[in-house]
């Protein structure tokens, strides 16, 4: 049970806070803010802090510290994802989440809290149903209000039907002139490469989102052609779970709108993955300098498909003094404050194999590093799927329409680490 | 324009201004400057004064000011309890509005209103809520029954709200369900007697069946609910896992973790091998999945799953890569991924965790981590023999670095392994050896210095390595004294022949050198072995060690068993119960649950109140003494509230004291009597004090004076000098006093001062108490017109407010202080009466001027200003 949420500013401003439970000082704010200025990074700041009275649990997202203070035991991942939550409505609803957004829309900030939560326990949280309790801020409905045109009030003053249904996550009557479903299956490799290039771990998962503009109430089913690929699955809670325990199918009546379906993780134990692409850094310091070299190609035939938004980051150490690096393609630029090389080469070439070349050097009387950075990787593949998964078939019953359906495959990397 | 406007800076006269506003016919404008109300609560002002005004616009038909209002009324109906009974004919008058929507606003703002007046008029409305015909009422109510047992217990037993809940379970709406055992399991937790909520077979048919239709948020709490219910036998324990296993796939991670915790519960009933072993694989990729997500969730995750790894390390054996930390995890998540990776490591799989924990000693940045990462290596050497040489050699090479906490995080670890497989790696013994002055933290200095005189036959100088350190004997800490005295005596008695000198010097050290009374003790017990029976010595000094053990397990088996009951609640997180880490557990606190130290504090109390209570303080159990719980909280939380502090009269002690007070009698001072008092004047504090003899023995001389450590760091300016007093001769002295800044004065409040007074006869000690008003400064004085000012320019979040419940009670408290701030004065307005605040005749005063944190805290009642 949550007894009450704080919003705190990039620098430690508390802008919103709401009590479920009656009032909590907003000193533990302070105590929290202690800890993130002791904190080399505020990313480091443990999520779950207990203070004399109470624990303090947060999230940070877009710079801002979300803090839930509870005062007795409770479930905290709970928590966690209540807060994530109450970001997503708010990015959902305001488009960006900020200091300034926050502020500009308060009034509407607490109808959603208020909405969100009661008695610490969380309530409506599906953005689509919350849309039709408390009606987004529009520009021209602010203009209005602000010209004293309108008093239409930003609430429904009436229980939105079938809030409580069992399908509580779809509002009735919805209506589309054109009826489209777009699956976007996006796919990221989490992988950590060592000094010699044998891969170390490698995690493929993806996440099924989509964008459903249906008429009234359809009711789809998804099916795959090598459902074994999926490991592990996480579902939205329209899919109907016990269904795919038997069929290994998703079935499911959407929500209105975007919302992600599922998100999976692929059963890698079988065949080892084989990476879109390599990278082979040469880094090695000796005395007071260093050289550097990184070459970049891609690895398998890919379908044709051509790897987009290469972009490879090498956070050196402190000590670098000086350097001159190059790159054949692409740029390269190094940020002197952080030191950290970040180099574009967006598309990979067929013809030539992208490399970086060139020596640092450290500042005198500073210590040798004794391996070199770990080396960051990022890239996007459309229309390809790094763990093979193929759509078998996308249908619809329950209504008479035929909806247009599109789907698309993205690979991407996600932790994708190369150690030097 | 948006509604950043409200937040605009205000000017004098906004309040009036807000009156009018409020007041007006045009309905958007009233509605704006509800808006401007709550902007200006929002960033902390202090509204409550319109109350009466705001509630004005609570009647009309405008859902959206019905509800800003709602809002306004929770946050200050606390204050302005009279008030709110104002608003309540019109929640009764929406509750039962055509208006679904309306009567749930209506159920539910009432229930937020923590006022109690305000419940007896709750009770009808929620009675007709429970069984509204819409769900959405419905399930509001059922909340608003744990907000009532919240604020009214006993109304809501003697009002049967209760079986009125327990009865919702059976609710056909899967929502209403979910909130009824949401309520539940929160009054459960409140009351402390987890029998409110206990229930039968059916009810559990109905709550698995909910589970499939309801909010993921409603599906953790009848989880959660679930992992109470024990099952009659394994036949039903397989029954429900079959039904909750689909849970493992939910998107929310809350719901997979308490998934995880029925399903682990009730397969300790299962009894079936083979489907032991399917549920168990079908438990793993949920949790390795958790891993995938934020790091917050993946921090909640890993210390659950080392409780389960603990009692089930096969769940995750094949899983161990999912464990290696990545370069951009937090490091919070690293560290509990190597706790992780060690506790799965196995014969397999132990050659890749040491790579990868060599990596992370090699190269990462982070020194904590690193330092995890290279006892990291230690555990693995001690839980898996055949890995050890390879961990030695990694440890070497570790060494070989000089990166000064790299090489004595891994000395440490070497002296583990030593002490697990004696005789096999001595070999490695000159390498750290010639490590010695990188070494700084005392953990690796003792470590070393116990390596040494454990293999002093083999170490051709470890005569000079000890000397070495012995040269240094008064710097080093006392662990690493103690290590270096018996690794010399043992190097004594290996190497006796020109070692004599060495182990004479550390004796002596140690006997005489040392205030610390385990150094000494130890000192003297080698000194007296070593010079009766050298061979006895022996046998004693040099006996066979106890060998270290891996200890897989964190936590005990019996503190297991609870937390894997209490599987993704922060007692897990804490791998502690729940009782041990939070001091306030709310009204209903146990006392069986308050934290070792309370006797400590206990003793503060005492001294606070003059040294003495045991004549007046009623015989309660220690633990139940309020007083002790808002005296610890009150150094790090500044919500304060004293309940029923112990009723002793201290009118006495704290009113100016026209004479002194006797300190110390003669038949207790030997025959030295002393009178005094702390007194202050123009902003210089001196103690008067009156020396006589009344001794039969003779003259008395030698005086001196000493006053122990105290919160203020007061303590004499100058030396004390009294002439030598003849019998029967008095002599009255002025000792000028001062406050030094000293960080090792108690950090405790107390306004107690302990004072030794010495002279030829003998040392003789006394308590006195520092008046308050010595210690506060003239310049703090503040002036009547003044002081309403200050007030409400303190900041919201340093303001406390009390009331004081037993009127005969002075409570002084001083917390969060430390010298260097300004004290205050209050004699100058304790007179007065003012309108705001509006606590006479008690006046509670908060204040602070620098820094802001700090705040002094006093509670008078009208007699004692007399």
């Amino acid at each position: 049970m949550i007894n009450s949420i704080f919003v705190m500013s990039p620098t430690g401003e508390v802008i919103i806070e709401k009590h479920y439970r009656g009032y909590i000082s907003r000193t533990c704010c302070e105590l929290f803010w202690n800890e993130v200025q002791q904190a080399s990074n505020p990313s480091e700041v443990k999520p779950v802090m207990v203070t004399p009275k109470y624990y303090v649990i947060h999230v940070q997202r877009y710079g801002m510290f979300f803090i839930a203070v509870v005062q007795r035991d409770v479930i905290p991942l709970l928590v966690t994802e209540f807060l994530h939550r109450v970001v997503d409505v708010f990015r959902d609803y305001f488009n960006e989440v900020s200091e300034e957004s926050i502020k500009e829309n308060f009034i509407t900030v607490y109808q959603i809290m208020d909405e969100m939560m009661d008695n610490g326990i969380p309530m409506t949280t599906e953005p689509n149903v919350l849309k039709t309790m408390i009606v987004p801020p529009t520009i021209l409905g602010r203009v209005a209000t602000s010209m004293g045109v309108s008093d239409k009030s930003n609430l429904n003053s009436d229980l939105p039907e079938g809030m409580l249904s069992s399908i509580w996550w779809r509002r009735k009557g919805v209506k589309y002139t054109n009826n489209e479903i777009y699956l976007d299956i996006i796919e990221e490799i989490d992988c950590s490469i060592d000094t010699n290039g044998l891969m170390v771990t490698c995690d493929v998962s993806g996440e099924v989102l989509v964008n459903c503009k249906l008429s009234g109430m359809p009711d789809m089913t998804l099916s795959f052609t090598n459902p074994s690929i999926i490991d592990d699955v996480n579902f939205h809670p329209c899919v109907r779970l016990s269904r795919y325990e038997r069929d290994q199918v998703m079935s499911f009546v959407p929500p209105d709108g975007k919302f992600k379906l599922a998100s999976y993780s692929v059963n890698t134990t079988g065949q080892a993955v084989t990476l879109p692409l390599y990278v082979k850094p040469q880094i090695h310091f000796s005395g007071t300098s260093g050289r550097v070299n990184v070459m970049v190609g891609p690895k398998s035939n890919l379908a044709g498909r051509t790897i987009e938004d290469v972009v490879i980051t090498i956070p050196f150490t402190k000590n670098i003094a000086t350097n001159n690096l190059s790159v054949n393609h692409g740029t390269a630029h190094f940020d002197d404050a952080s030191k950290v090389l970040r180099w574009e080469i967006g598309k990979v070439p067929k013809e030539k194999s992208p490399c970086l070349n060139g020596s640092v050097s450290l500042v005198p009387g500073t210590e040798t590093p004794e391996s070199g950075p770990t080396i960051l990787v990022d890239f996007k593949i459309v229309m390809f799927s790094a763990s093979g998964l193929k759509i078998d078939a996308l249908t619809m019953s329950g209504e008479r329409y035929k909806p247009y359906k599109g789907v698309r495959f993205v690979t991407k990397a996600g932790r994708f680490q190369v150690r030097s | 324009m948006s509604d950043a406007k409200y937040f605009q800076t205000t000017k004098r006269g906004e309040i009036h201004e807000l009156k009018e506003e409020l007041h007006t016919n045009d309905k958007s404008k009233q509605k704006e400057a509800v808006k401007k109300v709550i902007a200006a609560m929002t960033v902390g002002k202090d509204v409550s004064m319109l109350f009466p005004d705001v509630c004005n616009c609570m009647q009309t038909p405008n859902v959206e000011l019905k509800k800003l209002v709602y809002l306004y009324l929770i946050n200050y109906a606390k204050a302005q309890p009279d008030l709110a009974i104002l608003a309540v004919n019109t929640f009764v008058k929406d509750a039962s509005d055509s208006n679904p929507l309306i009567r749930a606003l209506a159920v539910r703002t009432m229930g937020c209103i923590r006022v109690e007046q305000i419940t007896e008029y709750l009770t009808n409305p929620l009675l007709k809520t429970l069984k509204d015909e819409d769900p959405y009422v419905r399930k509001t109510a059922a909340m608003c029954v744990a907000k009532l047992y919240d604020i009214n217990p006993d109304l809501v037993k003697e009002q049967g709200f209760l079986d009125l809940l327990i009865g919702l379970i059976s609710d056909p709406n899967p929502t209403v369900v979910a909130n009824a055992v949401a309520s539940l399991t929160e009054i459960a937790e409140a009351s402390g007697m987890s029998d409110i909520f206990t229930f039968a077979p059916e009810a559990l048919m109905k709550l698995l069946s909910a589970l499939n239709e309801c909010t993921e948020w409603g599906q953790v709490y009848i989880l959660d609910a679930i992992s109470t219910y024990r099952p009659s036998d394994a036949k039903e324990a397989e029954s429900i896992i079959e039904r909750v296993i689909p849970r493992l796939q939910h998107a929310n991670a809350a719901v997979v973790l308490s998934a995880v915790k029925v399903v682990l519960g009730c397969l300790q009933l299962c009894t079936n091998a083979e489907s032991v072993k399917t549920y168990i694989k079908k438990l793993s990729p949920p949790l390795v999945t958790l891993l995938a997500s934020e790091p917050e969730i993946q921090y909640v995750a890993l210390r659950n799953i080392q409780l389960i790894c603990s009692r089930r390390p096969n769940i995750l054996a094949n899983d161990i890569k999912v464990f290696f930390c990545k370069y951009n995890d937090p490091t919070y998540v690293k560290v509990e991924k190597v706790d992780v990776m060690v506790m799965l490591a196995n014969e397999r799989t132990v050659e890749q965790v040491l790579l990868e924990l060599k990596e992370y000693a090699f190269a990462e940045v982070d020194v904590d981590f690193v330092r995890k990462a290279v006892r990291a290596i230690g555990k693995c050497a001690l839980k898996i023999e055949r890995c050890a040489e390879r961990c030695v050699a990694i440890l070497l090479d570790l060494i070989q670095t000089k990166v000064s906490y790299v090489v004595q995080e891994s000395i440490v670890v070497i002296k583990d392994i030593f002490r697990k497989y004696p005789n096999q790696y001595e070999s490695v013994i000159g390498t750290l050896c010639e490590n010695l002055e990188s070494l700084e933290h005392p953990e690796a200095k003792g470590a070393l210095i116990w390596i040494i005189g454990q293999y002093a036959e083999r170490i051709e100088n470890a005569k000079e390595l000890l000397e070495a350190f012995i040269e240094e004997f008064a710097d080093l800490d006392v662990d690493v004294q103690l290590q270096l005295l018996t690794a010399t005596v043992k190097l004594f008695l290996k190497r006796p022949s020109n070692t004599q000198g060495t182990v004479k010097e550390i004796l002596q050290l140690a006997t005489t050198k040392s205030n610390n009374p385990d150094l000494r003790d130890r000192g003297y017990i080698y000194w007296r072995l070593l010079s009766t029976d050298p061979e006895k010595a022996k046998i004693i000094v040099l006996a066979e060690h106890s060998t270290v053990q891996y200890d897989p397990q964190k936590v005990d088996n019996q503190l297991l068993d609870l937390l894997l009951h209490q599987i993704s609640s922060l007692a897990s997180v804490y791998h502690k119960p729940t009782s041990s880490f939070l001091v306030n557990t709310g009204r209903q606190a146990q006392p069986t649950q308050q934290s070792t130290n309370t006797s400590g504090a206990v003793m503060d109390v005492m001294d606070l109140l003059g040294g003495d209570l045991s004549s007046s303080a009623p015989s309660q159990p220690k633990a139940q003494q309020p007083v002790v719980n808002d005296l610890l909280d009150l150094m790090s939380d500044l919500s304060f509230q004293p309940t029923s502090t112990p009723s002793v009269d201290m009118v006495g002690s704290h009113s100016l004291p026209a004479k002194m007070n006797s300190l110390l009698t003669a038949d207790k001072g030997g025959g030295m009597a002393v009178d005094g008092i702390l007194v202050r004047s123009g902003g210089k504090i001196s103690y008067e004090l009156q020396f006589k003899n009344i001794s039969a023995a003779g003259p008395l001389s030698g005086f001196a004076i000493q006053f122990n450590k105290n919160f203020f760091g007061l303590t004499n300016a100058v030396a004390l000098q009294v002439p030598t007093l003849t019998v029967g001769q008095s002599q009255t002295v002025s000792l000028a006093m001062t406050c030094k800044e000293d960080k090792t004065s108690p950090a405790t409040p107390s306004l107690g001062l302990q004072v030794a007074i010495k002279n030829a006869t003998g040392i003789y000690y006394f308590k006195d108490t520092i008046p308050l008003e010595v210690i506060l400064s003239e310049n703090g004085r503040i002036n009547g017109p003044e002081y309403p000012q200050l007030w409400q320019s303190i900041p919201a979040a340093n303001q406390v407010h009390t009331s004081l419940m037993n009127p005969r009670s002075l409570f002084v408290d001083i917390g969060l202080g430390g010298l260097g701030l300004e004290w205050f004065s209050f004699g100058q307005f304790f007179h007065r009466g003012f309108s705001h605040p509006p606590v006479p005749p008690f006046t509670t005063f908060a204040f602070f001027r620098k820094p802001v944190s700090s705040f002094l805290y006093l509670i008078l009642n009208p007699g004692t200003t007399e």
